[in-house]
């Protein structure tokens, strides 16, 4: 209970500072600007000469939703990044602000454990991008809808799986914080991990291109620890494709990652305890 | 003890993470063995191969006797005295015992054997005499005909004495001309019962001739100390270029003017392993021509597996270039055993 009170308080505060109102606002904004200034003429064009032509030659035609599938993998894909990247610059002073001199010791002289107060944060920085990938993965799903006629869900399963990824990345960012308090080496790390766990998700290819002998075998043991983030990614552009998506292999993918966050929180856990404010 | 409970925690974590993940991920692609030994220079058994193989008495020393330090000549391999010799056309040797009894030949006969229908062999045991999968040690393959040698005792050859016009070539040649001749005009010669010859009139005889001592003494093509691998040859550049037809002739032609010679070496008892060396007379075409196909190994691997052709992802897997000591470069190839097992699983059952 004391880590929700935490995650509230956290929430209750990114609510009151300008900036990430100001950042909604920016996303509402971009929406709009989606919503009314991209050219989706050219979409419905292609739709009609798909129609048209294709009813005239009594060829194949292509259902909507499928002629319309790269438009959805690519907003998948752009929610995730995007959802990621704006998550990481969001929330970079978070843990700084919070261990600042002024501010940490009145909290640690609460009735408080350390630990409660990394996983309050940890759960409030959590919900926030939850609800911030939400917004953007709702409002571009809706859009599209509103423009093509189909619905799909592609954008919200690229919401919630950048929710998930932003677990390591986010744990990664509080444990540096932990390290020196600073917002760019917060920031910085939760970046490095975004790209090290996109490499990690393409990491058979990758290692193709290693000669095989030690050096493929060090980036395949280094890269077996790492989050494959992408592979999370993969998952939304296959929801958006209408592709199935094996539920065991995703189950494992999710807890593999949320594992991977709950340990490097443990590290942070550590550090935390052996500090001195 | 407690203080340290948030990094055994996080040790335990990260081990859970990489297991979920791994799982997650499946089993990865199989993807070649890291070792697969090229055949690269002569090894202990093929020299043992060849020092057995030495059964054609050698060349009387000339008359004019030279001094007593110098090594006395040596018997030779009379399948490799036969070998045409000229360094404009190709040849290549298959060691057909060898690669029967290799993986490869396993599986290539276990192959032939499912289809439905009759032993292809059973043909040439029947009518000829001659088991293909016993009776055939090595089989030459040059421009104007083909060699076999084995053991040819129970060769049935009546039937072909019957229909041609047999003359002797030489102490233990016989040359068979068709009476009737139908097509180009060809050829059938035998050697003892060891060597049979098959192709123009020209090349037939030439051959018998080199083994009975009855021509110049050209340099060999392919010298013992190049008999090793299962399969082995010597490609001119000019016969490269002819692979290459239509809008790939020029092509053909650069690489045929950089590449003058190419010897071919390939393996196949367990992994098939190619060998090729390729070398010219100018260092730096042949280097530029080495380069520029080890960088279309790399970009063909990464556009078959972003194309998903496994097949050639895996038969470039182990693709690569190697600069040569002395000039030239040598292209390696591989097919790891258990690639090879996995394409022909299946080969030779009716199809539904």
């Amino acid at each position: 209970m004391i880590v929700l009170a935490i995650a509230r308080d956290l929430l209750a505060e990114a609510r009151s500072r300008r900036w990430v109102l100001a950042f909604l606002g920016g996303a509402t904004l971009l929406l709009a600007a989606v919503a009314f200034g991209l050219r989706f003429e050219v979409v419905d064009g292609a739709l009609a000469a798909t129609r048209l032509f294709g009813g005239d030659l009594k060829s194949d035609v292509r259902s909507v939703d499928v002629a319309l599938r790269p438009l959805f993998v690519a907003t998948s894909y752009l929610v995730f990044y995007c959802g990621l990247v704006f998550g990481v610059v969001a929330t970079a002073d978070f843990a700084p602000a919070l261990l600042a001199p002024g501010r940490i010791e009145p909290l640690l002289a609460l009735p408080v454990r350390r630990w409660q107060v990394l996983a309050g944060t940890f759960l409030g920085v959590e919900a926030l991008v939850l609800a911030a990938a939400l917004y953007g993965g709702a409002g571009v799903a809706l859009l599209l809808w509103l423009k093509t006629g189909v619905a799909n869900a592609g954008p919200l399963v690229a919401a919630a799986s950048a929710a998930v990824a932003f677990a390591p990345i986010y744990a990664a960012m509080l444990t540096a914080a932990l390290g020196v308090r600073s917002a760019a080496l917060s920031g910085g790390a939760g970046l490095l991990l975004l790209v090290a766990g996109v490499v990690a998700g393409n990491r058979a290819a990758v290692a193709e291109l290693f000669q095989p002998g030690a050096s493929r075998s060090v980036f395949l043991g280094v890269t077996s620890l790492l989050p494959r983030l992408s592979a999370l990614a993969k998952v939304a552009a296959a929801a958006s494709e209408s592709r199935p998506v094996p539920g065991g292999p995703l189950l494992a993918l999710v807890a593999g990652t949320l594992a991977f966050a709950l340990a490097v929180l443990a590290l942070g856990v550590d550090r935390f305890e052996r500090r001195d404010f | 003890m407690k203080r340290h409970v948030p990094l055994l925690l996080a040790v335990l974590l990260v081990g859970l993470s990489a297991l979920l993940l791994s799982v997650a991920e499946g089993p990865r692609p199989a993807s070649a063995r890291a070792e697969v030994d090229f055949p690269r220079w002569l090894r202990e058994p093929e020299a043992e191969r060849l020092q057995a193989r030495r059964t054609l008495a050698p060349v009387p020393a000339p008359a004019a006797a030279p001094e007593a330090e110098e090594e006395p000549p040596r018997p030779r391999d009379p399948f490799l005295v036969a070998l045409p010799r000229d360094p404009q056309k190709p040849l290549v040797v298959l060691e057909a015992n060898a690669l029967r009894h290799s993986r490869l030949g396993e599986l290539f006969v276990e192959c032939l054997l499912r289809r439905p229908g009759r032993d292809p062999f059973e043909e040439a045991r029947r009518e000829a005499g001659i088991d293909p999968l016993k009776d055939i040690d090595r089989v030459a393959f040059a421009q104007d005909g083909m060699i076999l040698f084995g053991f040819f005792d129970r060769a049935q050859l009546a039937a072909l004495e019957a229909e041609s016009r047999v003359t002797r070539r030489g102490e233990q040649g016989l040359v068979y001309e068709p009476l009737r001749a139908t097509g180009p005009a060809m050829s059938l010669g035998t050697w003892r019962r060891e060597l049979i010859v098959a192709g123009e009139p020209a090349f037939v005889e030439a051959t018998l001739d080199r083994l009975e001592g009855r021509s110049a003494g050209t340099p060999a093509l392919i010298p013992e100390r190049l008999t090793y691998g299962e399969a082995y040859g010597v490609v001119p550049g000019a016969a490269l270029a002819n692979l290459f037809r239509g809008e790939q002739a020029e092509l053909g032609r650069r690489i045929a003017s950089a590449a003058s010679r190419i010897e071919l070496h390939a393996d196949a008892m367990r992994d098939v392993a190619v060998v090729a060396n390729v070398s010219g007379a100018d260092e730096r075409a042949v280097e530029d021509l080495g380069t520029a196909l080890g960088a279309a190994i790399a970009v063909g691997r990464i556009q078959a597996l972003a194309g998903g052709s496994s097949q050639v992802a895996e038969l470039l897997e182990h693709a690569r270039v190697v600069r040569g000591a002395g000039g030239g470069f040598s292209l390696e190839l591989a097919l790891p055993v258990e690639v090879l097992e996995r394409w022909f699983a299946g080969c030779g059952t009716a199809q539904p």
